[in-house]
């Protein structure tokens, strides 16, 4: 990702399927993800966040992360053995953009 | 972070960076203090999987990694009030999660 600079991009890659373990029916697909640099701080709370959090929260980190704002549905084929052929829907990224971090709450 | 070696409109990454806020609580006057916090942009993704709920998101927030307590006295406090005001400060900023125990996580 090193040639990414700030903001939040579409970012290929590529996706292999298989239909069960032991990959009767296979595909691969080129699916877009969101990847990027959004801005983030930390700083002391202030005194209502201290009294609010029972003095817990001495910490405010206001941030925006790269998120997936608008997905589309993509046809892919698998090819089974023999001639016979499958088709699945998987999901891409279509837009992306600087917006609400999904927590991760200990 | 040095301000004027750096430009931070395309800065990457997370670093410790001068902050100045107003400490106050009450029955003190408040004051103005400048202090070590944390600022930068964090490699961040969500990318479509499989199985619900189809997106998996990588968020990691610029935030402290190791912090000192530092303890201020409030001025003009009223008689029956501690005047100590203790407010954390960076030593060291790193992308990590925002854990919700320590930290008002909050979004722009």
């Amino acid at each position: 990702y090193e040639t990414i600079g700030p903001g939040c991009h579409l970012h290929p890659f590529d996706v292999t399927i298989k239909s069960d373990r032991r990959g009767t029916c296979r595909g691969s697909h080129v699916v877009q993800a969101c990847v990027g640099y959004c801005e983030s701080s930390a700083f002391p709370s202030k005194y209502s966040v201290l009294l609010a959090s029972s003095f817990k929260h001495n910490i405010t980190s206001v941030s925006q992360c790269c998120t997936i704002s608008k997905m589309q549905k993509i046809k892919v084929r698998l090819h089974c053995r023999a001639v016979r052929h499958e088709e699945i829907e998987i999901f891409t990224a279509k837009s992306c953009q600087c917006d609400m971090c999904r927590l991760s709450r200990y | 972070l040095k301000a004027s070696s750096i430009n931070l409109r395309t800065f990457i990454g997370c670093a410790v960076r001068e902050f100045t806020f107003l400490a106050r609580k009450p029955g003190c006057k408040g004051m103005r203090l400048t202090t070590d916090a944390c600022w930068g942009r964090c490699e961040t993704w969500e990318k479509p999987v499989l199985d619900p709920p189809y997106i998996d998101a990588h968020h990691r927030v610029c935030t402290y990694n190791e912090t000192k307590l530092v303890t201020v006295k409030l001025p003009n406090c009223a008689a029956a009030v501690d005047p100590s005001y203790t407010y954390p400060m960076a030593i060291r900023c790193d992308c990590g999660v925002c854990s919700t125990g320590t930290t008002e996580c909050e979004t722009i």
